[in-house]
């Protein structure tokens, strides 16, 4: 008994005095081979028209080869604006990044897209960017990056399936009172009294702004059906009879629509809140729409919905008007 | 020996069990308490976008048990989210879960209000009224 309890006490003692000992630092050897990593750079849903941006990293020991080439290959061709950048980028103390060519202009061959990099370059980050192209919209995209060395090596990372959503985007559209002030969703597009009266179905809201006093009315997004009241001083041309349902929002800072720099938001407005979003009862005005509000929107015959959102407003004595972006979804 | 643990235990039960106190709860499971204090003391009224609604302060009257609040001009009626703050332990009938619709101004909405101790009832008639151009 006692010869086992002075062994447990060594045991301790052992442990002690060996269990926290410090190992010296070891630079760390790098793995042989040729290497790769990826991440994803751009967040939030992906849209048609709009660029996915991946930054796909390379790189093998300088004595055993050096780069040859990176390829892209995508299971939907990208469409025209699909490239990889031919520099890395490092980041000045001031925040720029500025890059550096490591090799040719990228090279588009149906879904592939290729850099071939100069002779003696051992590592580098390219960014790729996919331009979600028509043939996308509502499937599912997979990338795999390549990367070749001049030992003949090659290596390889997959990515995806990334979903595209259905909805379409269209940012910095302005509104102005009287000249430019007929919505049409259908369109995504602003047209003039002129082109209302040639195209009544397709206005869906009409903009005004209207300082009255004792009540705040100020800007405004109403359907043609709206009551007078709500659209003071305006005389539609003939014909214009869309029941278009609005929903006023606020703190919905999409940061796909938003186009000022200043302004950090990490909200998306998806395909499934616009298919989601309730409007029975909805009117058909949205009264006092301000800056960096938005409105949700159901066209009258119920094939789109749509979210705009405001990215600014004027009201000088020249000018009266409103930047908005719209992400809208056909539901039918 | 054994006595004494038998003992020890029966009073060990006793302890555990014979100093608790049931707490009255009512059907929403709801403290019941004892006061009787019953009134609205204040009110807030928040559009489809959750931003306040009112063009000026609701006035509460808790004599005549009225709100009086006015809403901005171009508010859409029909969806409208009340929000009454009551007096400590009272609750609201019938409760809020969602929108409601105040289009129909000649038909003022009314909530109850039930004080803590469940025993008092005040019916509250919410006076809408839309802000008018001049």
């Amino acid at each position: 008994m006692k010869n086992k309890y002075i062994l447990y006490v060594l045991g301790l003692f052992v442990l002690v005095f060996t269990g926290c000992k410090e190992k010296e630092y070891e630079t760390p050897t790098s793995p042989s081979g040729l290497q790769n990593d990826l991440i994803k750079r751009s967040l939030g849903p992906s849209i048609v028209g709009m660029d996915i941006e991946f930054a796909y990293a390379m790189a093998l020991l300088p004595e055993k080869g050096k780069l040859a080439s990176a390829t892209v290959t995508a299971s939907i061709a990208g469409a025209t604006g699909t490239y990889m950048d031919n520099k890395f980028y490092t980041t000045t103390s001031g925040g720029l990044d500025v890059g550096t060519v490591v090799g040719t202009p990228s090279v588009n061959s149906g879904n592939t897209t290729t850099v071939t990099y100069y002779a003696d370059i051992s590592a580098a980050t390219l960014r790729y960017f996919y331009r979600v192209p028509e043939e996308a919209r509502g499937k599912e995209v997979t990338f795999t990056f390549s990367v070749t060395s001049t030992n003949g090596e090659t290596n390889s990372y997959k990515s995806g399936p990334h979903p595209i959503r259905r909805m379409d985007i269209k940012k910095n559209l302005i509104v102005t009172d009287p000249t430019a002030c007929y919505l049409s969703i259908a369109d995504m597009a602003v047209y003039d009294a002129a082109f209302a009266a040639a195209n009544p179905s397709k206005i869906d809201l009409v903009y005004l702004y209207r300082a009255i006093t004792g009540v705040t009315f100020n800007h405004a997004l109403v359907a043609p059906t709206a009551s007078v009241e709500y659209r003071p001083g305006i005389t539609l041309p003939a014909g214009l009879t869309n029941k278009t349902k609005l929903i006023k929002a606020w703190d919905i800072r999409d940061q796909q629509l938003v186009n000022t720099t200043g302004l950090a938001t990490s909200v998306f407005v998806d395909d499934i809140d616009l298919e989601q979003r309730n409007f029975t009862d909805a009117p058909d005005f949205a009264i006092n729409t301000r800056a960096e509000s938005g409105v949700w929107v159901e066209t009258a015959d119920g094939k789109y919905r749509a979210y705009i959102y405001v990215n600014s407003v004027v009201n000088t004595a020249t000018s009266k008007q409103m930047t908005i972006g719209i992400k809208r979804l056909t539901i039918k | 020996m054994k006595k004494s643990i038998y003992f020890s235990l029966v009073l060990l039960g006793l302890l555990a069990t014979g100093c608790k106190k049931g707490y009255p709860v009512d059907e929403d499971g709801l403290l019941i308490t004892t006061r009787s204090d019953c009134y609205v003391s204040s009110f807030e009224i928040l559009g489809a976008d959750y931003q306040t609604v009112r063009s000026k302060a609701a006035v509460v009257d808790t004599t005549a048990q009225t709100v009086t609040v006015e809403v901005l001009f171009g508010t859409d009626l029909k969806n409208l989210y009340p929000q009454f703050t009551l007096v400590t332990d009272a609750k609201l009938d019938p409760k809020i879960p969602g929108k409601v619709d105040f289009s129909d101004l000649s038909n003022p909405k009314k909530w109850t209000v039930i004080s803590g101790n469940r025993k008092v009832r005040k019916t509250y008639t919410v006076n809408l009224s839309v802000q008018k151009i001049n």
